[in-house]
């Protein structure tokens, strides 16, 4: 277990142990152990292809491990499947965002209540305040299909945030956004943990975003780790300047 | 939390079937005042395929999974309510088939119409329990066969639904007025459930199912209770059929109303109880203006007659071309809007203040 299972505030973890999965022989992961605590945002960075989603995909249920252990504050979760994990309180983004285009903002934040067993007057009371929370109640009855590419990244963050999670994972939530929205995501994503007492992984390939708003950071490269440590380490760390250049110094 | 007052808030919130129910008054009132009893009955008939129709919008609207054998849970309940309420000397010599406590039975229709509908929403609960863990494709696929499956004992259980010959003398005391209250009902069922948590976990379904899942939405359990409603709500369009006609043909509950069901609800958008409702009366005013004129009608000086089987030709090129310029359906997935403006916007200015923050996220699950 890395040292940074062990400095978690209150114990509560999300951890994945030696997680492997293999399509029919390639290893999309090969042995990764990744773990974070409720009041921090870890960072998970690679190349196309390294096995990032796969990694979130594994922690929400939607992908099988070969091999590996996933457990939340203590729990195994590693066979659940996807609807009793996100009741577990694991929660997440998407890359393609995947908002339920025909109903209303509002009514996208409720159904992640709603999900996790609230009525749906609570669900609603918890939607209005994490839309109060994003300053984004102005767009509540707004159809999420007429929403601007920028405003549908926030949504899915919020409705993520509204099942009251442990932990979110964001799968590339800055994607494709103006330097300005970018901002934006950063200082949303940097409240997160202090606000609602729920720790963050955060997938991106933006560095900036990345260096912006991580303590913690974990680089990963054809399924395999490569290093773990504070953005400062991580930026001059060679193995990771190789896994992202791809060559040797002297031939660039 | 609302800018606006708990009065307008609930009212906004039943105006979609409050504003249906308006609609379909006027309509029942009219036809009452203008004392055509031919008009009563094809308005009767009309909330009758609108009930059937609302029951296959509960579970396919809100699912936007295609349930092709809804039928069969009005046969269902239209020959439960039979077996319930025909007289025993009757059932003895032409049901020989039911068992003892079935022929002795004679109940009052209103407990026959609730048992009878409840036997279709059980029926379409254990299939439903079988069949919802499939892809929606296979499960549209699965509710024909189980229809085909229904509609085939029906018509070869002769000791108990007297095959393919008819059964008559069922009590006829349905008329518009009866179907017109019980169509209400549906509409609240219908309306109610909708915008329930488990209307709107299952509508979150139909939007995207994958993130459905990741919220927490158990999809299956969620189109098993969809479609056991709808079983039960077809179930009680069954009945009332067949208390308003008074004779009962396994023949009636196959294909043909299949296809005008579907088609109703289709051409008004499936995804709505107004679309359901607006299908259910465009067609029903259409099907009904063409019959007219193949009998011939007098505008001015000059008369104008269709020839025969225009009606169906006329009608298939209009709902054809309701599916190729609004795909979505007349009312495109909406409900009827408020007629006093959209929803204010929720009062801001709490920021940073969050109720639901850390100390309640960490007493959660």
């Amino acid at each position: 277990m890395s040292e940074a299972a062990t400095k978690g505030s209150n114990g509560e973890l999300l951890e994945a142990r030696d997680i492997s999965v293999h399509f029919e022989g390639l290893a999309a992961l090969d042995g990764l152990s990744v773990s974070l605590d409720r009041t921090e945002i870890f960072g998970l960075i690679g190349p196309n292809g390294s096995g990032k989603t796969t990694l979130v995909n594994v922690l929400t249920g939607f992908q099988k491990a070969t091999a590996g252990r996933v457990t939340l504050s203590g729990r195994d979760i590693t066979d659940w499947p996807p609807y009793r994990i996100g009741r577990a309180g694991l929660s997440r983004t998407f890359q393609a965002v995947r908002l339920f285009r025909d109903l209303s903002v509002l009514e996208n934040l409720e159904i992640a209540g709603v999900g996790h067993g609230l009525s749906r007057r609570a669900a609603e009371k918890r939607a209005v305040d994490i839309l109060e929370w994003m300053n984004f109640e102005h767009k509540a009855y707004d159809l999420a299909d007429t929403l601007p590419y920028g405003d549908e990244r926030r949504v899915g963050i919020g409705r993520a945030l509204a099942s009251a999670p442990q932990f979110v994972l964001l799968d590339e939530p800055a994607a494709g956004l103006t330097d300005a929205e970018c901002d934006d995501i950063m200082q949303l994503i940097a409240r997160i943990p202090a606000d609602f007492g729920c720790g963050v992984l955060l997938i991106e390939h933006n560095m900036r975003v990345i260096m912006g708003v991580c303590g913690r950071i974990h680089v990963i490269e054809s399924g395999q780790s490569v290093a773990e440590g504070p953005p400062g380490d991580i930026q001059s760390n060679p193995d990771v300047i190789r896994a992202y250049l791809g060559s040797k110094p002297q031939d660039a | 939390m609302q800018a606006m007052g708990p009065i307008e808030k609930q009212l906004r919130r039943f105006w979609p079937f409050a504003s249906l129910a308006l609609i379909l008054l006027i309509i029942v009132v009219v036809v009452d005042a203008s004392g055509s009893i031919l008009m009563q009955r094809t308005v009767a008939d009309g909330l009758i395929k609108l009930i059937v129709v609302v029951g296959i919008y509960i579970f396919m609207g809100n699912s936007g999974v295609l349930s092709f054998g809804s039928i069969v849970y009005m046969m269902i309940g239209a020959y439960a309510t039979a077996w319930m309420t025909l007289l025993p000397n009757l059932k003895r010599f032409t049901l020989p088939g039911l068992p003892g406590f079935l022929i002795e039975a004679q109940l009052d229709p209103f407990v026959s119409l609730i048992l009878a509908a409840l036997l279709a929403a059980a029926v379409a609960f254990v299939l439903a329990l079988a069949i919802m863990r499939t892809n929606p494709i296979a499960i549209s696929i699965a509710t024909f066969a189980a229809m085909a499956m229904g509609y085939t004992i029906y018509n070869n259980w002769e000791r108990v639904t007297l095959g393919t010959s008819s059964i008559i003398g069922l009590p006829m005391y349905v008329d518009m007025w009866v179907v017109f209250y019980w169509a209400l009902v549906v509409m609240a069922i219908a309306y109610i459930y909708q915008i329930s948590r488990f209307g709107l976990a299952l509508r979150a379904s139909r939007e995207d199912e994958v993130a459905a899942r990741a919220f927490g939405v158990n999809v299956y359990i969620q189109r098993v209770i969809a479609f056991t409603l709808s079983g039960f709500v077809v179930g009680i369009g069954g009945v009332l059929h067949g208390h308003f006609l008074g004779i009962l043909t396994v023949n009636a509950f196959w294909i043909q109303l299949t296809f005008i069901t579907l088609a109703m609800l289709v051409v008004g958008g499936q995804n709505s109880l107004a679309g359901a409702v607006v299908g259910v009366i465009v067609i029903t005013a259409a099907t009904e203006i063409f019959r007219q004129m193949e009998k011939g009608a007098e505008i001015g000086s000059t008369l104008i007659q269709l020839p025969l089987g225009v009606q169906e030709v006329i009608l298939g090129v209009l709902m054809l071309a309701i599916m190729i310029f609004r795909p979505a359906g007349i009312m495109g997935g909406r409900e009827i809007p408020w007629p006093f403006g959209p929803p204010k916007p929720i009062r801001g200015g709490r920021s940073r203040t969050l109720e639901t923050g850390a100390g309640k996220a960490r007493t959660g699950d």
